[in-house]
Parts: C-alpha cells; sequence; structure tokens
C-alpha cells in the first residue's frame, strides 16, 4: 500500500505542495484558470509549524489509516476504505457536512470546504501514478512509497543514522 | 458460535462489522423492532427538512446484512431475557438461543405526563416513522413548537424553520445547548436563530396543550402565554430502553454498566451505545454518552471482545458537532467546569470572525473543548483528551489556528501514528 510521506529534515515549508494539490483538485486544473473558479480551490494537505516556530515544517495530509475513525463517525456512510489500494475514500454525494470526520480525525486531515460546503481530504490523486504535493515538492521531503507498516517512534525529528534506518523514521 | 444482536442502528451495525473483519464462522442473528432498512438517525433532521432523499439515509449498501450473512428478525421486539438458560424471547413468541448476546436496544424519547401522547400534531424525533409522521404533519401546519433546548431540539427547529414553517422553542433553562456548551457559545448560537426567525422561550414550559378533536391547536406555557400551533415536536432528551433486563440480575444504574470490554455484570452478555453505562474519561465517572459516534465505536468493541479479540475501551468522551447558520460548532467533554474543582479555562474569542475556542484543563489535561467557527484540527484536541496527554509544554498554543498535529509532533513526538497503522 502506498503512502505519501513527508521527510521532514527536508521540508522547507514553502508550501509548494498545498498549491499543487489546491490546483490539481480544481476544475481547471491549472493554475492561471484554478484561482479565477467561483468556488475556490483546497488545498487537502497542509504545511504545519513543528514547535511552533517555523524552523522546523512538516506537509501533512491524510494517514489512509488501517482502521479509520473518520469512516467509524461519518453518519452517512460517506467514508470507506479501499481494501486493495488502502486508501480512504470519501462520496461526496453523501457528505451532509456534519464535519463528525473532523470532530475525530486525530491527525486534523480533513478539510472543511467552505465553498462545496463538505468535508474533503487526500485522495491520493486518482488518475495520477504520483500525487501531486509529492511532484511539485522541490526538496523530495515527500515521497510516494510502499508502506507496510510505521515504528512506533515513525515521525521524529530526523538524527543522524544509516540509510537503512532513515527509511523507517519518516512520516 | 451463535452471536445474537437487539438493535440494529449504529452500535449493532458496527458490532456486525468488526466481528466479520476477523470471524466468518459465528452465526449472528439480529433482532429489530423497527421495520425499516438500517438508516441513519443522526440523519433523520436532514430528511426532515428534504436536504436528503429518503435514500440517502441508508448508510450501508442495501445487501449489508446478507453480505454480512446476518439473520436479520424486522419489527420483532425482544420481550425476555432468560440469562441462565441464554435464550431471548419475542413478541411474535420465537426464541433465539445465543453463546453471546450483545444488547444495543437504544433509547426512548422522554415523553412529559402532561402532554398527551398520540394526539395528532403531538410528535417525537428519534425514529425514522417519527419523521414521517411530523413530515405529514409539516404539510398541513403553518406553526411548529420545539420543546426542550438541546441537539435535537435545535436540529428540529432548524430543519421545520427550513421546511417553511413559523418555529418557536420552549427551553426551561436559560439557555440553549446548556449541556453541550457555555454561555458565550450559547449566545452566539440563539442569535444565528433569532437571524432565521426562529423565537426562543427561555425558562419557559409547556404546561397544557389545547386541542380541537385530536388534533393539536395551541400550547399554553407556564409565564401565561399561547403559542397556537398545529405541530409539537417533544425533544427533551432520552432514556436508555432497559426493559429488557427489568427481570433479571444485570446491573444497571441509569444505563446498563459495562466494563471496559463492554461487558455487562453477565460474562457472556454485552451492551453498547445508547442503552450502555460507560466510563467518561473527562469526568472519571460513569455515564451513558448516547451519542452516535460513541455507539459506533462501543459496537465496534463490543464485537471485537465477543469473539475473544479483546480490546479495551479508554471510555467515552462527550462530543458533538453542529452547523448553525452556516458556522461549525463542536464541543467536548466538560465544557461548564464547576468552580472551585480546580479547572483551569483558556478562551480565545474573535467577535467579528466569528470565531471562539475555550479549552478546559484540569491537572495539565484537557477535560473539555468548545470550537465555533473555525473547526480545523478539532480531532487532534480531542486525541489529547483521550491519551490524556500533558500538555503545559504547549498549552499557550491551544487555542491558537496554527496549532496542529505539527504542534505535537514537536512537542510531544508522533501520537497515534503506529496505533492507526497497525491497529
Amino acid at each position: 500500500m502506498k503512502r505519501v510521506i513527508c521527510r521532514m529534515d527536508r521540508c522547507l515549508g514553502c508550501r509548494a505542495c498545498e498549491l499543487a494539490c489546491a490546483v490539481e483538485h480544481s476544475e481547471s486544473r491549472t493554475l492561471v484558470t484554478a484561482v479565477r473558479e467561483a468556488v475556490k480551490p483546497r488545498a487537502r494537505i497542509r504545511v504545519e509549524a513543528v514547535d511552533g516556530g517555523l524552523h522546523r515544517t512538516l506537509a501533512l495530509q491524510c494517514r489512509q489509516c488501517e482502521e479509520p475513525v473518520c469512516a467509524q463517525a461519518c453518519i452517512s456512510g460517506g467514508i470507506r476504505r479501499d481494501e486493495r489500494t488502502g486508501d480512504v475514500l470519501m462520496d461526496p454525494g453523501r457528505c451532509v457536512a456534519c464535519w463528525s470526520c473532523i470532530m475525530v480525525c486525530p491527525f486534523g486531515a480533513i478539510m472543511r470546504h467552505e465553498g462545496l460546503h463538505r468535508a474533503v481530504k487526500c485522495d491520493h490523486c486518482p488518475g495520477r501514478d504520483i500525487p501531486a504535493c509529492v511532484e511539485a515538492c522541490p526538496t523530495g521531503a515527500l515521497v510516494f512509497v510502499e508502506f507496510t507498516a510505521v515504528t512506533p517512534h515513525g515521525l521524529t525529528e530526523q538524527r543522524p543514522h544509516s540509510q537503512a534506518e532513515r527509511s523507517d523514521r519518516i512520516v | 458460535m451463535k452471536i445474537l444482536i437487539i438493535g440494529a442502528s449504529a452500535a449493532g451495525t458496527a458490532a456486525i462489522e468488526s466481528i466479520r473483519r476477523y470471524d466468518q464462522e459465528s452465526s449472528i442473528v439480529q433482532l429489530s423492532d423497527e421495520r425499516h432498512q438500517l438508516y441513519s438517525r443522526c440523519l433523520l433532521s436532514y430528511y426532515l427538512s428534504d436536504s436528503i432523499p429518503r435514500e440517502g439515509l441508508q448508510y450501508r449498501d442495501p445487501g449489508f446484512h446478507s453480505q454480512m450473512r446476518v439473520e436479520l428478525h424486522e419489527g420483532t421486539r425482544a420481550v425476555h431475557l432468560d440469562t441462565d438458560r441464554q435464550c431471548v424471547t419475542c413478541d411474535d413468541g420465537s426464541v433465539h438461543e445465543f453463546d453471546k448476546l450483545l444488547i444495543a436496544t437504544g433509547s426512548l424519547a422522554k415523553f412529559p405526563a402532561y402532554i398527551p401522547q398520540g394526539m395528532e400534531g403531538v410528535n417525537v424525533l428519534r425514529t425514522l416513522d417519527d419523521v414521517e409522521m411530523i413530515r405529514t404533519n409539516v404539510r398541513r401546519a403553518r406553526r411548529a413548537v420545539v420543546l426542550g433546548g438541546g441537539l435535537i431540539g435545535m436540529k428540529a427547529a432548524v430543519a421545520l424553520n427550513e421546511c417553511g414553517l413559523v418555529t418557536s422553542v420552549v427551553v426551561r433553562s436559560s439557555r440553549v445547548l446548556s449541556q453541550m456548551i457555555d454561555q458565550e457559545a450559547s449566545h452566539f448560537v440563539t442569535e444565528r436563530l433569532g437571524a432565521s426567525s426562529i423565537e426562543v422561550f427561555f425558562k419557559t414550559d409547556i404546561t397544557e396543550v389545547e386541542s380541537r378533536g385530536n388534533t393539536l391547536e395551541a400550547v399554553r406555557t407556564d409565564s401565561g402565554q399561547r403559542i397556537p400551533c398545529e405541530l409539537l415536536v417533544v425533544a427533551k432528551g432520552v432514556q436508555p430502553n432497559t426493559d429488557l433486563i427489568a427481570d433479571t440480575d444485570i446491573r444497571k444504574r441509569w444505563g446498563i454498566e459495562t466494563n471496559a470490554h463492554m461487558q455487562t455484570s453477565r460474562e457472556n452478555i454485552y451492551a453498547a451505545g445508547d442503552v450502555a453505562e460507560t466510563f467518561d474519561i473527562t469526568t472519571g465517572r460513569h455515564a451513558v454518552s448516547a451519542l452516535w459516534t460513541c455507539a459506533v465505536q462501543q459496537g465496534h468493541l463490543a464485537g471485537l471482545n465477543m469473539i475473544g479479540r479483546g480490546k479495551a475501551y479508554d471510555g467515552a468522551v462527550l462530543m458533538n458537532s453542529l452547523s448553525i447558520g452556516g458556522i461549525p460548532l463542536i464541543s467536548y467533554g466538560v465544557t461548564n467546569p464547576p468552580e472551585g474543582e480546580g479547572y483551569q479555562v483558556i478562551t480565545r474569542e474573535q467577535g467579528r470572525a466569528g470565531v471562539y475556542k475555550k479549552i478546559v484543563l484540569k491537572e495539565h489535561r484537557i477535560r473539555g473543548i468548545i470550537l465555533l467557527g473555525r473547526i480545523d484540527n478539532a480531532g487532534v484536541l480531542l486525541s489529547l483528551i483521550q491519551r490524556r496527554e500533558d500538555v503545559s509544554s504547549f498549552e499557550d498554543r491551544l487555542v491558537s489556528d496554527q496549532f496542529g498535529y505539527g504542534t505535537l509532533v514537536g512537542s510531544v513526538g508522533a501520537p497515534d501514528l503506529a496505533r492507526y497503522h497497525n491497529p
């Protein structure tokens, strides 16, 4: 199962991922026209400050949980996990904008789309081999990789360690 | 193994899903006293106002029960439970034996004695049948009164207003949603209701119901008012539907007592959802949560425990989410902390932006939250309550709009990540 991972030691907080994500999920899928669309496109990824400052940042989107609490909380059955890809998918037609999913997501990875008046989240960019955020990341902080398990310290500060360990210690 | 589940709403359904995830062998029989395909109670007010069609109430595929290989008996009420012989008798005379039983009978709407039951125009909002009745009444009504200022009352009032009815709310308390939010947030909600011309009568109760024949005409209040109306929705809260255990030795207080494995005082009998009393993380006491999200979680855990995949419940956190006039509102746990019990409160208000945030702390742990206007990252805060995390190192940032999972990564590591990836 593939997931987007952020290598925190490489994230500059430039927010190119947010921009690419919003454009990818716009009507026109082109930056120049996306910014002028009636319903303002919204990113499903968010760059967050670690430690309160902007010295260390982290780009975070849906973790595609194995046992998604958002799907459990959804009152209309609009969120389900695709057992084949492991992706957690939202059915936009079912969303009644009750925000129960936002109420329970421990990663804060579900957003309120005010223009569409429904909840949105990362969908791994259907139709693309590599999600738009990963492609747009100028430092290679975001990667789309096959993922089986996370170590208990899966998302921590990068410390000097071997290459093998390194692949384990990223989000 | 023979598994019997009584009740076919949030908890019962969640239990089936978690059982079938790991157990294809056991037989599952489910009893429901309703006659409708699996529907979501939380969506009823949306259907009432025609925001969604009737089919939209179904929150699982129509073939759910056959896919899950569940023998569902609809329109069948369980009337007697024999805990020694491990069997349940129904109102149609059928008897179902079990190795493991889940009681997920939910709750019943409270109905004050002074309001006559069965009068045309007087309804509660609990089941799909109730809503169909309200919808019929809406067609011939011009004015509606809602009794009760809780979440169901608010949702009913907003929906009836959207149906085009002149709507009033009668609330005994001095403010709306008094169990869920604080004074400031209540004030905001009342303003919003006023903006959509819903009138609220505070510190008022209905004393009398006037009718012509058997049809509602008006209600009279203890403040001497007469409010003409063709529709009255009684939303005075719910009580656990514990009838089934009345003549058993299963322990109950307000709801059926359960341990962390959702087990009742009888080893092979479990309870979950609105009928169950569980530990509450924010108060440290046992209580009935009567909330959809909690019911799903409890049903899920009950299912796992019934098939021996023992998992313990951390406990419930009362939580509610509501949109009022397009403004989102989420609350958790203790939002009105009692004086002198060591609670500490952090608030941030941006009146013009319509944003209000409140965090209630005790011993550096979050016990309650109100988020109004800006709800991003709400669940991250919830996870801090659930893990009973010491938040003193980032306390000042909790009400900031920049607070998020990143804040936790910087302060306490990467909580929950592994837990949700490898459950």
